[in-house]
Parts: structure tokens; C-alpha cells; sequence
């Protein structure tokens, strides 16, 4: 008898999974009927569920107004994306328009998978999106994706914190990196520390601001780029030690978390201050107590500026797709000011267009201080480390763990540059 | 001092299911907390207050009962076929003598050494060949074909674990080579077989990669794959939803192994071979 069930509930199984794979269609492979519209493969990462209703409106308006060009959207997750993305590619099922980032589109673009869309991008757009951010989309002259959406790291500070240190709110333009410092050390009081940092994985958050110390890090692109660890690339990675080991104004534990971990120790007032990427504006509206009074603080600002390398999320379309002049037009749709404005608000990110970020400038005016964060939008730079092949690698194996080494105490600043340099000769040779 | 031994075994006991048995008390916990109380520096089991509408933007997510039910199907199919395919080869396996027994566990040893990423872009080619990517059969069988070796494996374990004379005892009672199978020996290996089957449902269950590479309509997604979608960019992470679901996600998982477990009982062949 308990044969016979389980033998019925395996051919139910089986039966389920025939209807299933006969009734499934598979994905839209972005062809179309003789005469019918053209179908469009969008496969998005939006995640949140706002993002996701934000995406899924722009798409219907676009399929409204478009009766001759419909978008469907694939959505999917940014876990595990790039692998999904190579075996998509290599097997001719990739979707015609892809979402991804810049700092992982690049190999592809060099691999000839990304259409360049250099001629498809409208005069407008292109005068509307500031050069260092353009620049991170531009692979050997080509420009090969729409950047949309960006972060920048930007100090949040516990108002009333400052206010009984004595410290007066920094209300300029920019803030510089000693400013930040001698309020760290104004704040820091018994079991109170000034700042919160999480740098467990410090590499991406040193490379974005390098540019403000003059660091680049890397000379040239592709296999011939070349490394070079000098004072501007230290700078950043000296100032966090000596604000940890020698002011001691920066929680320690803080340096092993992740950003969304160290907000923790700002929401129990156990630090004045916490450096986090942008969106984290969302997140500490949304999770801080209702009692605490924060505020974001001006933009960052070294020696050399308050520039940030730009690695924004981007809208590319797939080379091989029958309709990369309908998929252009598509992504143009997604970038005009108003749409590129609803996402960014739906994300908590920074605009990748001027007159997008001062839409969104205009409709959430200070509130949570996004008028300061969209400020930082215009100080985004071109970031060098894009275009090298060998990047990923090095900060994986390589910068990663020796950011982290340092940062614990285990080696010096001569040891970290040895280190950084000689792991990518190693990795380079 | 031997009245202390019971007490102290059971004490043991205790403690190693709670150590078990934390995480998933944890993840129910975290799945009830606020958003704001998870990334709080208070940490404790028992929630402040009862946030029940993680459970509602869990469910509210996109696709998370339709791929709940494609994991069931996929999971139950890929299980059937491995314990179709394993049970005759692991007897096979473990009453043959000489060089294609050794040639064949060898076989399954050396399948085991392949990266997954490895084969994933040939794999996706010929089942794209065949018309069977963004396909649950094309899952299900791929499933089966990357959980059989070590199933069978352990399934061939267990079968060397009855003892040759049983059989060669139900022969000189008349019994013919099939009769043998069917009324000795798999009836002896259903603990075997049953926690093979809990091995490979698992496997399934929680495989991620395959799925995420050969599946590309959201309608044939499985449950690891809408999981994930919990799961940002920029290191965004929705917590509470995301326990939340994987808790209604362990559900079925659970009620499997619930019906399973009485089967995985040792000691059948107790007595069975005397002197």
C-alpha cells in the first residue's frame, strides 16, 4: 500500500515536470513574429521592492507608448550574476539589455559581448552625464553602457554627539579629511569613539578615494596597466591606521565589520560618526532609534578634492541581439531625468545624470540629507582600476588581505606597499 | 555512580540538539525582529516586538510559493531518478569482483573532482542542444546526474553491509535471482536507501549554481534563486524578509524528512545471521 503512494507521488512528480517543461516557453529570445512587435529581453537586478516597482512602471509606460517595441523584464539577483551572465553569453542565450556595474561590465565589453553604443547615445544625454562617470563606461573609446546609479562614501554624524563635544556641524561644500579627524578626536570620550568604519573588504573603499589624495593606483588598461603604490595611494590607508592605532578616536572592532554592521555601534551611540556608502541615508532613516539626531556631513575633501571614483551601475546591450537600435532607444527611455530620478529614489542612489540628480534634488529637498549626498554627485572621477584585467584578481588575492593585515597591526605601511606591489608583479608576470 | 550515566547521556543529548538546533531557533527569532532591531547592538533570542510582516513581504515577494513548488518537484524527481539509477548499480557495484568493479568506483571517485564551474558552460550548451535549459527536467536531470555518484556510492556501502549468505540462504530455499532482490535484499537496504533519498532531496533542495545558470524565466526559478534576490547590491540585504522566507522555505524541506525519518531505523538485520 505505502509502495503504491509513493509510486503515485513519483509519477505525479514526473507527470508535473513534463507539463511544466512542455508548457514553460522558455525566455523570450528577443525575436519576433513576422509582423508582430519586437520583443525585448530586459534582465534586471533591481532588488528592491521598491526599485522593482519603479522598474516595472518605467517598463509599462515604455510598453504603452511602444506598441511596436515591447520590453519584458527577466529579473534576477546580483548573487553569483557574472558567472550567469559569461555562460549566457558563450551559450547565445543573453538577454538584450543587461543591468550590471561598471567595474564588471569592462571584460565583457573587451571580450566583444556589449554593443557599442556610442552612436545610439543621444547629444542630451551624453552633456547630461559628468565626464568622470562617462569615462568609467568608455572601454578603448567606445562607450559601452548607460551608467544609472551611483554611491559615494560620505560620513553621518550622531548631531547631538557633536553639538556636547562642542564641535561645531561642518555646513560647507566639502569637509576635509582633517576636519573629520579633529572632531573624531573631539568626540572621543571614555567608552566613546568618534568614528565607525567597517572596512572588512577596505580595497573598493581606498581605490574610490584615492583620487582625493592624488592616488590612482593604475597607469593604463587591459593587460598593460601597471601598478604603482606611492604616497597618494598610502594616504587613505595611513590616515584610517593612525586614527585607529595612534588617536584612537575609530572603534577598532569596527575595521573587521561590514559597512551595515558598524551601524550598529552608531545607532547605540557608541561613536559619533560613521563613514558608509551613500544609500545607507535609506537604511538609517528607516533603523535608527527614533531619539537619535543624525546628520549627513559634507563631502569628503583631500589635497586633491573631494573626487570619488564612479563605478555605477549600468544599462548595456547584448552585441548579439537583433535589436540593438530598439534596445538603445529603450535605455534612453530609462535615462531621461524623471525615470532615472524615481529609481535612484526607490535605491537611495545617486543619479549617474546632472539634471537627474537635480530632480531628485528638488523632490526629496533636505530630507535625510539628500541634498547633501546628491552634492557629492558632481565629484565623481574616472577610476582607473575599471579597465585593468588583472584587477579582480589582485583584490582578491592580494590587496584585500594585506588592507586587513595592516589594519590589524600585523605589518607597517612599508609592508603594505611591498606587499601590494610585489603580489601584482607576481600576479602580472 | 552508574545512576549518573543516564542523566549525564541525556544532558549530552540536550545540549547537542540545542547546539543543533540553534541557528534555525535564530533564524525564526530574526525573522519576527524589526529591521531596526537586527542591526541594533542588543542582541537577543526573544524578539522587542513581533514583526509579522516580514512573513507578508516574504510572501509578497516575487514568485516565492511558485518556486517553493518548482524546488518540491524538481527535488522529488531528481531524488526518484537517483534511487532508481543507484539501487541496482550499487548492488552491482558491491557484488562484483575484479577489474570493472575497481574501474567503476574509480569512475565515481575521479566524477567527484570536477569544479562545478568547470563543466557548467559545456553543460549548458548540450542541454541548450536538446532544448532543455530555463527547463525543470533539464534541472531535475541534472540534479540527478551530479548527486548520483556520491549516492551511489554510499548506497554500495550499504549494500556490502548484507551479508552475502542471506542471499545464498533465500537460493537454497528455491528463491530465484530477482525473488532474492525483492524479498531480502532491498527490503534490508531501505534505512540505506532512504537516507541516500535524504542526501539527494537535500542536494536538490539547496542547490544553487545549476539553477541560477540553466534557469532564465522567472517562473521556473527555484527557491534558492528567489532567495537570493533578498540579497542587494552594494551590500544591501533585506534581513528580516529574507528570514522569513527561508523559514516558510524549510517547510516542506522539513515535512520530507519528517516522513522520511521513521524509515532511517538500523538494527533490521538483528539476528538475521546466526552462529
Amino acid at each position: 500500500m505505502k509502495t503504491r503512494g509513493v509510486s503515485i507521488a513519483a509519477c505525479l512528480t514526473v507527470t508535473s515536470l513534463l507539463a511544466t517543461a512542455c508548457s514553460g516557453g522558455g525566455s523570450g529570445d528577443g525575436g519576433e513574429g513576422d509582423d508582430g512587435p519586437v520583443s525585448l529581453t530586459f534582465q534586471s537586478l533591481s532588488d528592491q521592492p521598491a526599485a522593482i516597482e519603479a522598474t516595472e512602471s518605467i517598463v509599462a509606460q515604455w510598453n504603452e507608448e511602444n506598441p511596436d517595441v515591447q520590453v519584458e523584464i527577466v529579473p534576477a539577483g546580483w548573487d553569483g550574476i557574472y558567472d550567469k551572465l559569461i555562460t549566457q553569453f558563450n551559450g547565445g542565450s543573453a538577454p538584450d539589455i543587461i543591468h550590471y556595474e561598471a567595474a564588471s561590465i569592462v571584460p565583457f565589453a573587451r571580450d566583444g559581448y556589449l554593443a557599442d553604443l556610442s552612436e545610439h547615445m543621444s547629444e542630451e544625454r551624453r552633456a547630461d552625464i559628468p565626464e568622470g562617470i562617462l569615462e568609467s563606461v568608455t572601454v578603448d573609446g567606445q562607450v559601452v553602457a548607460y551608467p544609472t546609479e551611483l554611491q559615494s562614501y560620505m560620513a553621518f554624524a550622531n548631531r547631538a554627539m557633536l553639538e556636547e563635544a562642542g564641535v561645531e556641524i561642518p555646513t560647507g561644500e566639502t569637509m576635509t579629511w582633517e576636519e573629520l579627524r579633529e572632531i573624531a578626536q573631539a568626540t572621543t570620550s571614555g567608552d566613546v569613539y568618534g568614528l565607525a568604519w567597517g572596512l572588512a573588504s577596505p580595497t573598493a573603499t581606498f581605490m574610490a578615494m584615492a583620487p582625493q589624495f592624488g592616488g590612482s593606483y593604475f597607469e593604463g588598461t587591459g593587460a598593460d596597466a601597471s601598478l604603482t603604490v606611492g604616497e597618494g595611494e598610502m594616504a587613505l590607508p595611513e590616515l584610517v591606521h593612525t586614527m585607529a592605532y595612534e588617536d584612537q578616536t575609530i572603534l577598532p572592532v569596527t575595521l573587521t565589520q561590514s559597512g551595515g554592521e558598524a551601524l550598529a555601534s552608531f545607532y547605540a551611540g557608541d561613536v559619533a560618526m560613521t563613514v558608509q556608502g551613500s544609500y545607507q541615508a535609506a537604511n538609517i532613516a528607516a533603523d535608527a532609534p527614533e531619539d537619535l539626531d543624525w546628520v549627513v556631513l559634507p563631502p569628503l575633501e583631500g589635497p586633491e578634492g573631494a573626487g570619488q571614483a564612479a563605478n555605477p551601475q549600468t544599462l548595456s546591450v547584448n552585441i548579439d541581439s537583433e535589436h540593438v537600435e530598439e534596445s538603445a532607444r529603450f535605455i534612453e527611455f530609462v535615462t531621461q531625468p524623471e525615470n532615472l530620478a524615481a529609481l535612484n529614489e526607490a535605491d537611495a542612489l545617486i543619479p549617474a545624470t546632472t539634471s537627474a540628480q537635480e530632480l531628485m534634488a528638488e523632490n526629496l529637498g533636505d530630507e535625510n540629507g539628500w541634498s547633501t549626498i546628491l552634492s557629492s554627485g558632481q565629484h565623481f572621477t574616472s577610476a582607473p582600476y575599471l579597465f585593468v584585467d588583472q584587477y579582480a584578481q589582485w583584490k582578491d588575492t592580494v590587496a584585500t588581505p594585506a588592507y586587513q593585515r595592516f589594519l590589524a597591526q600585523e605589518t607597517d605601511a612599508e609592508q603594505l606597499a611591498t606587499q601590494l606591489q610585489e603580489g601584482w608583479d607576481e600576479i602580472t608576470m | 555512580m552508574r545512576a549518573l550515566v543516564r542523566p549525564a547521556q541525556y544532558a549530552a543529548l540536550a545540549a547537542y540538539i540545542v547546539f543543533l538546533g540553534f541557528p534555525l531557533l535564530w533564524l525564526v527569532s530574526a525573522s519576527v525582529k524589526s529591521s531596526g532591531e537586527l542591526n541594533s547592538l542588543t542582541v537577543s533570542l526573544l524578539p522587542q516586538e513581533w514583526h509579522w510582516e516580514n512573513y507578508a513581504q516574504a510572501l509578497a515577494r516575487q514568485g516565492l510559493v511558485g518556486s517553493t513548488l518548482n524546488s518540491v518537484l524538481v527535488a522529488l524527481a531528481s531524488t526518484a531518478l537517483v534511487i532508481l539509477i543507484a539501487m541496482p548499480a550499487a548492488y552491482v557495484l558491491a557484488r562484483l569482483k575484479g577489474a570493472v568493479r575497481t574501474a567503476g568506483v574509480g569512475w565515481i571517485l575521479v566524477s567527484q573532482v570536477f569544479p562545478v564551474i568547470l563543466i557548467i558552460l559545456p553543460l549548458f550548451l548540450v542541454l541548450r542542444t536538446i532544448g532543455l535549459t530555463d527547463s525543470l527536467v533539464g534541472l531535475a536531470l541534472v540534479h540527478t546526474t551530479y548527486t548520483l555518484p556520491f549516492a551511489l556510492w554510499m548506497l554500495q556501502g550499504y549494500v556490502s553491509a548484507i551479508p552475502e549468505d542471506l542471499e545464498e540462504a533465500g537460493a537454497m530455499d528455491g528463491a530465484n535471482r530477482l525473488t532474492v532482490l525483492r524479498r531480502i535484499v532491498f527490503p534490508l537496504l531501505a534505512p540505506g536507501v532512504v537516507a541516500t533519498a535524504m542526501f539527494s532531496f537535500v542536494s536538490s533542495w539547496n542547490e544553487f549554481f545549476f539553477a541560477l545558470v540553466l534557469l532564465q524565466s522567472p517562473d521556473n526559478y527555484t527557491l534558492p534563486i528567489t532567495l537570493s534576490s533578498f540579497i542587494g547590491g552594494e551590500g544591501k540585504v533585506a534581513l528580516g524578509p529574507l528570514a522569513a522566507g527561508s523559514v516558510l522555505a524549510a517547510i516542506p524541506s522539513i515535512v520530507f524528512f519528517s516522513l522520511m525519518q521513521k524509515k532511517l531505523t538500523g538494527g533490521l538485520m538483528a539476528g538475521a545471521v546466526k552462529g
